[in-house]
């Protein structure tokens, strides 16, 4: 195949050559006007056909063969095409000109087809998958395989490889676990004293996989406390947080107070005995704060008591703001990783 | 200058795929872990207490975990003093990196916060205790 695939006019000539030699064996075949078996016959009579077909049509109405001179004539009971083509008889010279011409031509016509085919299959385009299309549609475009593969070569320092270095990632991962579960949730929640508690006990007994996803919810909640505050540590021990990593620190102590209030208010709305009480002693620790301690006290329960509106304001931080203050934090975090590097410890 | 950009070949190992199959098994085991809880979750739910009461004061209010140990300092010592140290200490944590600034020239300074983080662990996971059990 290889000669062929280096020379794909000799695939058209073979093809060509084929034909030619088909036409020329039908040819020869069909050249025979009379049939082989013509001198087994009885001796030609002056008033009967002795061609193939009348011989035939006389073997399968035998009684005839004795009757009367007369020949009845035969029932148009076959093909005449095919008729003609068993029978040998003779249509003269344009009849099998013009078929030999029609059909020798789409014969010319189809090896033509063919090795347009395989000259156009040797020689095209390797294939590629939609997805890959698509993919380099938009890279052309927008050329994101440039940063993307300086974004995945980046080198990883050896010192690094320990699992020590996953808790940071670790509640990342697990900051997106919550936001995907919180959506979740959000869906069936309804944050106001009368409904917020029964809304819970319907996600628990009535949705499907609801308490499923409210337990991942509630663990997360507290892995994530546990695996920020043990980063923080190894950060702390290591002394990562030195020149010139001091904002990656501030940042991190940001996303740490950030979420244990996450915890504080999303412990609220489950609205039972424990969550309202542990919010009326928690605000009313707030509200100790020497100086701003009124006014912190106000804006936490928005008002003198928890009630509607702490719930509601609860809720509104809880889904809204504390995920977008956690996004930019954490960007920024991440940012500022990738540029200076993993700290190097001793 | 980053260290990074001074290390090594040799030092070094690709972020992908070398390094990124490692954190893709962690996403995966942590993935594995949630799905088990999530099962254990559907056997038994995490559950509600009794519906919110504001006219009825429980014996015993405790905050979540986490805020234990605070609350538990609070019991024992003056309100304003136990609101005071813990915005005093998260001040002294956000600028700490401004008040140490030498960088260490040996183990020894990591040895000591090393100590200093665990006494402080012990002390709150010990309030911690405390307030669960009292």
């Amino acid at each position: 195949m290889t000669i062929l695939r280096r020379h794909p006019r000799l695939l058209g000539l073979a093809a060509v050559l084929l034909a030619a030699a088909f036409l020329l064996l039908a040819a020869a075949s069909s050249g025979k006007a009379t049939p082989p078996d013509a001198e087994a016959m009885p001796p030609p009579d002056s008033t009967e056909d002795f061609t193939r077909s009348a011989l035939l049509r006389r073997e399968i109405a035998p009684a005839e063969r004795s009757g009367p001179a007369v020949v009845i004539p035969p029932k148009p009971e076959r093909d005449p095409c095919l008729h003609c083509h068993i029978g040998g008889e003779d249509k003269g010279l344009w009849t099998p000109l013009a078929r030999w011409t029609l059909f020798g031509g789409m014969g010319l016509v189809f090896a033509f087809g063919v090795y347009r085919s395989a000259s156009a299959w040797i020689t095209r385009t390797p294939w590629k998958p939609l997805t890959l299309r698509t993919a380099e549609w938009v890279d052309e475009r927008y050329d994101i395989s440039g940063p993307l593969s300086k974004a995945l070569s980046k080198p990883v320092p050896r010192f690094a490889l320990r699992w020590w270095y996953c808790l940071g990632g670790i509640t990342a991962f697990l900051f997106v676990m919550q936001a995907a579960t919180g959506i979740m949730l959000a869906f069936y929640y309804k944050p106001t004293p009368e409904a917020a508690y029964t809304s819970i006990q319907f996600i628990e007994s009535e949705v499907r996989f609801g308490a499923a996803v409210r337990a991942i919810h509630h663990w997360a909640a507290n892995g994530m406390i546990l695996m920020c505050t043990a980063h923080m540590l190894r950060v702390f021990i290591m002394g990562a947080y030195k020149k010139p990593r001091e904002l990656n620190w501030i940042s991190g102590v940001f996303l740490l107070v950030i979420t244990l209030v996450f915890g504080f208010t999303g412990y609220l709305l489950a609205w039972d005995q424990r969550a309202f009480w542990a919010t009326t002693v928690g605000t009313e620790i707030a509200g100790s704060i020497p100086i701003i301690g009124d006014l912190a006290l106000v804006f936490l329960r928005v008002g003198w008591d928890v009630a509607a509106l702490t719930l509601s304001r609860f809720y509104g931080l809880h889904v809204i703001v504390l995920p977008i203050a956690t996004l930019a934090f954490m960007g920024a975090h991440f940012l500022m990783i990738r540029r200076l590097g993993i700290a190097k410890p001793l | 200058m980053p260290e990074s950009k001074t290390l090594d070949q040799q030092d070094t190992i690709p972020f992908y795929p070398d390094h990124a199959s490692t954190e893709i098994k962690v996403m995966v085991a942590m993935t594995v872990i949630a799905v088990i809880i999530g099962v254990i979750g559907l056997l038994d739910p995490v559950g509600l207490g009794p519906p919110a009461d504001p006219m009825d004061t429980p014996a015993h209010v405790k905050p979540e975990w986490y805020f234990l140990a605070l609350y538990q300092l609070l019991k024992y010592i003056p309100k304003t003093a136990g609101v005071i140290i813990p915005i005093v200490l998260l001040g002294l944590i956000m600028f700490w990196p401004f008040l140490d600034r030498k960088p260490d020239a040996s183990r020894r300074p990591q040895r000591v916060r090393f100590a200093v983080i665990a006494a402080g662990m012990l002390i709150l996971i010990a309030l911690t205790i405390w307030g669960e059990v009292s």
